[in-house]
C-alpha cells in the first residue's frame, strides 16, 4: 500500500498507510504510515474488538494531522490480544482421517456435509458468510475439488475462470468454509489454532495437501503454478 | 500465519527483501483538521463486492466498494494464502474499517466518510498498478475525499 499512498498523494489527495511489514515501508518511504505489531491479514488487528480496532484507525488517522513530513512512520504499542490462543475453545466434531477405507475425497465431501450444521449457525450468528468467491454452492464447490482429487480434471463450469484458477477459488471457498464453522462452538480461537486444526485434523486439509502434491506432477504449468502457491499457506507445507 | 517474525525464516526474508518502487519524488499534501475530513478506504485485500469478478492473480486494476455495502457483500481475492483471513472472516473491520469510521464520522472526530472505497491486489507490481490508482484518485477528488486511509494484508 505504500507505493499506492505515493500515487494518491502526487494526485493530492493526503493519505496514511497502515504498514504490516516495517522494511518494506521503510524502503518505500510513503508519506505516513502506521506500523502495527499484528499477524499478516489483521491491520486493525483484533476481530469483534472495536475499540481496539478504533485506537489504531484513530492513531493512523491522527497521523494527518502532523505538521512536518515526508517521511513519517510510527509504531503501534499495542499487541492484538486475539493473537493468543483460547485454551476453552473447541472444534466441531470432525471424523478422524483415515489411510485405509474411504478415499480422502469421499471423506472430504462427507465432512462439509457434516460442518453443514455448524456453518449455518455461523450464518446466523454472524448474518454472512466470506464464502462465494467460486460462485458455485458449496456442495458444487465440494464436488468440484473431489473430482480433481479423484483425477477427473473437470472443465471450469465459467468461460472467465480457467480450471484452475477455479480449482483455486473452489478450494479458497471450502476452507473458508471449513473455517466459518469452526468458529460457532465455545471460545475464541487464534488463527494458528484455527489454522492447526484445519491442517492437521480435517479430511479437508489432509485433501487439499494430498490435492497439491498430485497435481504437482500436472504438465500443466499454470496448474502446477497455482497447486504450488495458492491452495497450501507456505508454513503448511510439509518439509520435503 | 503469524507476524513477519514469526514466519518460516525464507518466508520473512523474501517479504522484507521485496523489490521496492524507488521514488525520486517525496509528495506530502497537508489539510484540515481531522473533524473537517473526508476519509476514505484504499484495501489492497483483493477486496471484492460478492457476484462482482475477483481478481484473477495479479490483476493490476481495483474494485469499486460502496459506502453502502453490508458486511455480509464482502469476499477476499487476494491471490496469497500466507496472510491470516479468519480475522475477516468474523469481521470485514480487521481489514476494511468502514463501521469504525462511520462510528469517528458519527462522534465528529472525523468529517465524513466517502461515499466509495476501493480495493486493489497487493502482490501486484505496482508499477502497473500506477494509472489505476491515478484514475482512483480522480474519483476520490470527485467525491470530495481530502483523506485516504491504506489498508494492506
Amino acid at each position: 500500500v505504500s507505493a499506492l499512498g505515493h500515487y494518491l498523494e502526487e494526485e493530492g489527495i493526503a493519505t496514511v498507510a497502515i504498514s504490516l511489514i516495517r522494511p518494506q515501508t521503510e524502503k518505500t518511504k510513503p508519506p505516513r504510515a502506521l506500523w502495527v505489531p499484528f499477524e499478516l491479514g489483521r491491520p486493525f488487528g483484533a476481530p469483534s474488538d472495536p475499540a481496539f480496532q478504533r485506537r489504531v484507525l484513530l492513531t493512523a488517522l491522527q497521523m494527518l494531522e502532523r505538521p512536518v513530513g515526508p517521511v513519517v512512520i510510527d509504531d503501534f504499542p499495542e499487541d492484538d490480544p486475539r493473537a493468543i490462543s483460547d485454551p476453552t475453545w473447541r472444534p466441531p466434531y470432525t471424523p478422524a482421517v483415515t489411510a485405509t477405507g474411504q478415499s480422502l475425497a469421499a471423506q472430504l465431501e462427507n465432512e462439509i456435509l457434516l460442518l453443514r450444521g455448524s456453518h449455518e449457525l455461523w450464518v446466523s450468528k454472524n448474518s454472512r458468510t466470506t464464502v462465494g468467491l467460486s460462485g458455485l454452492s458449496i456442495e458444487q464447490c465440494t464436488q468440484y475439488v473431489a473430482d480433481w482429487l479423484r483425477g477427473k480434471a473437470p472443465p471450469s463450469p465459467f468461460e472467465h475462470f480457467s480450471a484452475p484458477l477455479m480449482l483455486r477459488f473452489a478450494v479458497d471457498d471450502v476452507k473458508a468454509f471449513c473455517l466459518e464453522a469452526a468458529c460457532t462452538t465455545f471460545g475464541k480461537p487464534s488463527s494458528q489454532q484455527l489454522g492447526d486444526w484445519l491442517w492437521n485434523k480435517t479430511a479437508t486439509g489432509a485433501a487439499i495437501q494430498a490435492l497439491r502434491v498430485a497435481l504437482l506432477e500436472s504438465e500443466d504449468e499454470r496448474l502446477k503454478l497455482i497447486v504450488s502457491n495458492f491452495i497450501v499457506p507456505a508454513p503448511r507445507v510439509p518439509a520435503a | 500465519v503469524t507476524r513477519l517474525t514469526d514466519l518460516p525464516p525464507a518466508m520473512a526474508q523474501r517479504l522484507a527483501e521485496l523489490d521496492c518502487p524507488d521514488f525520486t519524488t517525496r509528495p506530502w499534501v497537508t489539510g484540515p483538521a481531522l473533524p473537517q475530513r473526508r476519509v476514505a478506504v484504499v484495501s489492497t485485500a483483493g477486496l471484492v463486492v460478492r457476484g462482482e469478478l475477483p481478481f484473477r492473480g495479479r490483476d493490476p486494476d481495483y474494485r469499486v466498494i460502496p459506502g453502502s455495502a453490508v458486511a455480509g457483500d464482502l469476499l477476499t481475492s487476494h491471490i496469497s494464502i500466507n496472510h491470516d483471513r479468519t480475522g475477516f472472516q468474523e469481521d470485514r473491520n480487521v481489514v476494511f474499517p468502514l463501521d469504525r469510521l462511520n462510528e469517528l464520522a458519527a462522534d465528529g472526530i472525523i468529517g465524513a466518510v466517502a461515499g466509495t472505497h476501493y480495493s486493489f491486489m497487493g502482490a501486484t507490481d505496482p508499477v502497473q498498478m500506477e494509472p489505476y490508482a491515478r484514475e482512483v484518485a480522480g474519483r476520490l477528488k470527485s467525491d470530495a475525499v481530502d483523506a485516504v486511509i491504506l489498508s494492506p494484508v
